[in-house]
């Protein structure tokens, strides 16, 4: 290990004209992506193609064409696969467990696929991630055992084995709670050696909650790569609050303040002009794209 | 500590018999000198009041380090007999860990093969102890009623194989997706498990032989056949799906079994001379594009 | 705390891990792990080792309980496996770095004729007798009678050959036995409740 010279510059993860096709489905259509050391999430519904990017960025998958570089190493070539794996953690989308396996049991495994031999040295990792993800009681309890909150929480642990220096989180979100979600953007913040962490979501307040970047992928494109704050920046001027319904706009709903909100370019009698979240900017461009 | 001798005064002992602050933080430090930590040591190994005040001295992140260390430790399971004694022959502990997932090596599945073996070998094992009567034409020198062992012989190395795919087909192992992302080798880890697979399937295989009624060298007359299907399912799953793989393996042998069946002749011809080198080849040959071909099984399974 | 009232307890911890309680495993650990640290740490200058021997003496107590047979204190029986597993640890260590075995903690290099260290009456006499050994004697007497340990154990744990152990031992009690003949040896008035020999 460090035979490899890696490069540790900002642009950390560089994906060049990635394209996977699945039969007749374009899953990635020539997509462009550059990760920086931090928090990027990815943003888009189910099928857009979050799952396969993060899968070929984790060495897990092969794409048609194009070029990804991790740290300046090309997975394509054997030995580069094996050091990108190193310092990868990767929880993917559907994580299973061996049904009779308990939390330490599960993370003991883990770390040995990690390449770490040693169990004593085993043992520590494994009490590290137990301990940054509030685990540290439950480290004898059975996997099935466990709620889906935490064992959300135990697949971010796995990942986190090993201290990864590119970590890649396929929905880590799903069923945490908000107060979950907060605790969960803490650890991530608070990793050692500040990792590139690249985590999908199809849910908009996550990425303004936790991302400080974020990529929009909408059928197999990218279609935004920025902060969020441009991303909502994009909605500017066609965000509308009225007593209501539009028919003409984009999009129409009702808020929880019993007010519908609009999306759209022509605004409705007797709206307001209200400022957009970086939800709005994600409907529109979903909404465009669907077009 | 109570002095009937007028001992020089210190900051040591307490009026109360116990070792003071200062004592025990020297003694803690490392500072006091050997004869005065005896006593010191000696007074604790009675008294919990200064075990805790000593405890008090040590570094509380250190301590709780070494405590959550320790919980996971005895979270995790210590592993029968059988691994400590593999241990000390020299098998690593961490290949014998990743052992723990396979399914092939636990209870429920060495149960139900020894079940499966139980039916086919019991008929021909009742043919031999006398149990029912043997019969019949075409009884040859040696043994009786060649037929009975059809059965066996067409199930016994078809179970080696599932053993060995149950081992490493992605759809048993819940876990593959990190397995293909992690560093460890997939091929490594393809063969540790599908040797411990093959080494309990085969030894339940060879010892249900023992019960049955043939020449002496019955049981041992299966080992190169499995051997062999199992490389060959290995080495086609470099090549192909490796379900498809497994199924062909099956099919390869079950056909020739039962084509000999139906031809009416018993099936030991096809553990005979010929075929046990025809085995070896097999092995051999499946071995090599294994081995030349291993670098599919660092990518994962599926394409 | 009484010290009667905690061994009890101590005893019934030991009881309820035998029954399989982790948590009363983490209550032992909160109780002995302190001092077991600072005790092991005298005698082996090398954190990282101290830290596996601790985890490994605790491992120990929960795989087998049993092996406390109910007499005596527990602190003296978690302490005969703790020195057991420093051992252990030492010779990973030194197997793994193939060094020039290290030596324990340094004692302070010389005896000083002025050395104002108070000791207890439980030595006495004897004390003062064994401050005059030179500390290479006292460490094979600490190794061998204190914890208890044998030639060979001893010899791994100071660094020398077992054969250097049993002549310090040899030579240190003839010293003893000298330097006693030469004090004022009458029996004390109160008798010391404890044999500085044998706590253990």
């Amino acid at each position: 290990m460090g035979e490899m010279t890696l490069d540790v510059s900002t642009a950390a993860v560089r994906v060049d004209g990635l394209s996977r096709r699945y039969g007749a489905t374009r899953a990635l259509d020539e997509v462009d992506v550059t990760l920086e050391r931090g928090i990027t999430g990815l943003l888009g519904p189910n099928g857009a193609g979050k799952t396969t990017l993060l899968s070929i960025l984790a060495t897990a998958n092969e794409p048609d064409a194009g070029r990804v570089l991790v740290f300046g190493l090309d997975p394509r070539d054997a030995a580069g696969r094996v050091e990108i794996r190193r310092r990868l953690g990767y929880l993917p989308q559907e994580l299973g467990y061996h049904r009779h396996f308990t939390v330490a049991a599960f993370l003991d495994y883990v770390a040995i696929l990690k390449e770490i031999t040693d169990r004593r040295q085993r043992a520590e990792e494994v009490a590290r991630v137990l301990a940054a993800t509030g685990l540290e009681g439950r480290a004898r309890t059975r996997i099935r055992a466990l709620s889906g909150g935490m064992r959300q929480r135990l697949g971010i642990a796995q990942a986190l084995l090993g201290q990864p220096d590119l970590l890649i989180l396929d929905e880590p979100t799903a069923g945490l709670d908000p107060e979950q979600r907060l605790r969960f953007r803490e650890l991530l913040s608070g990793l050692p050696g500040d990792p590139v962490i690249a985590m999908s979501t199809h849910q908009a307040d996550d990425i303004a909650a936790i991302c400080p970047k974020v990529i929009v992928l909408l059928q197999g494109r990218v279609r935004f790569a920025g902060t969020p704050a441009e991303l909502a920046g994009t909605a500017a001027g066609r965000v509308w609050a009225a007593g209501e319904r539009d028919d003409r706009a984009h999009l129409s709903w009702r808020g929880g303040d019993n007010r519908w909100r609009h999306i759209g370019d022509h605004p409705p009698a007797a709206a307001e002009l209200v400022a957009p979240t970086v939800e709005d900017g994600y409907l529109l461009l979903s909404h465009a794209a669907g077009q | 500590m109570t002095s009937s001798h007028p001992s020089p005064a210190g900051p040591a002992a307490g009026a109360d018999g116990h070792a003071g602050e200062d004592l025990l933080a020297g003694y803690a430090a490392g500072t006091v000198d050997g004869v005065a930590t005896w006593s010191v040591e000696a007074h604790l190994a009675g008294c919990g009041r200064c075990r805790s005040a000593l405890s008090a001295q040590v570094d509380a992140e250190r301590l709780a380090r070494n405590r959550s260390v320790l919980l996971v430790r005895t979270a995790l399971p210590g592993g029968g007999r059988a691994r400590r004694l593999l241990c000390r022959c020299g098998l690593p502990d961490h290949l014998l860990r990743l052992l723990a997932a396979t399914p092939s090596l636990r209870g429920s599945w060495l149960l139900s093969v020894i079940g499966v073996l139980a039916v086919v070998a019991g008929e021909a094992a009742a043919v031999r102890y006398g149990w029912v009567p043997a019969g019949g034409p075409g009884r040859l020198a040696g043994y009786r009623a060649p037929e009975v062992l059809a059965p066996f012989f067409l199930v016994a190395p078809l179970l080696v194989l599932a053993g060995v795919a149950a081992a490493n087909l992605p759809m048993f192992d819940p876990t593959y997706r990190l397995a293909v992302a992690a560093p460890f080798s997939g091929f490594t880890l393809l063969l540790v498990r599908a040797v411990a697979a093959l080494g309990a399937a085969l030894v339940l295989v060879v010892g249900a032989a023992f019960l049955l009624p043939g020449p002496g060298w019955l049981p041992v007359a299966l080992l190169l056949p499995s051997l062999a299907l199992c490389a060959f399912a290995l080495a086609a799953a470099t090549v192909t799906d490796p379900r498809v793989a497994a199924a062909t393996a099956g099919v390869l042998w079950a056909a020739p079994v039962l084509a000999l069946l139906a031809a009416a002749h018993g099936p030991l011809p096809i553990v005979q001379r010929n075929a046990q080198f025809a085995c070896v080849a097999v092995l051999c040959a499946s071995a090599v594009v294994l081995l030349m071909r291993r670098d599919r099984f660092e990518m994962g399974w599926a394409r | 705390m009484r010290p009667g009232a905690e061994e009890r307890d101590d005893a019934a911890l030991l009881r309820a891990v035998a029954r399989g309680d982790e948590g009363a495993l983490a209550a032992l650990y909160d109780r002995h792990a302190g001092w077991l640290t600072v005790r092991m740490t005298r005698r082996c200058a090398m954190p990282d080792v101290v830290d596996h021997a601790i985890q490994d003496t605790f491992l120990a107590v929960w795989r087998e309980p049993g092996a406390y047979r109910g007499g005596g204190d527990v602190a003296a029986f978690i302490w005969g496996i703790g020195i057991r597993r420093l051992i252990d640890a030492i010779r990973r260590e030194n197997g793994a770095r193939r060094r020039l075995p290290w030596r324990a903690a340094e004692p302070e290099a010389v005896v000083s004729a002025e050395d104002q260290v108070l000791v207890g009456v439980e030595h006495g006499h004897l004390g003062q007798a064994l401050a005059e050994l030179s500390p290479e004697l006292r460490g094979a007497i600490e190794a061998t009678v204190l914890d208890g340990l044998t030639c060979a154990e001893a010899a791994l744990l100071l660094g020398v050959a077992e054969g250097t152990v049993k002549s310090r031992c040899h030579r240190a009690r003839v010293a003893l036995r000298a330097a006693l003949a030469d004090q004022h040896s009458g029996p004390d008035g109160a008798a010391p409740r404890r044999e500085a020999w044998g706590t253990s």
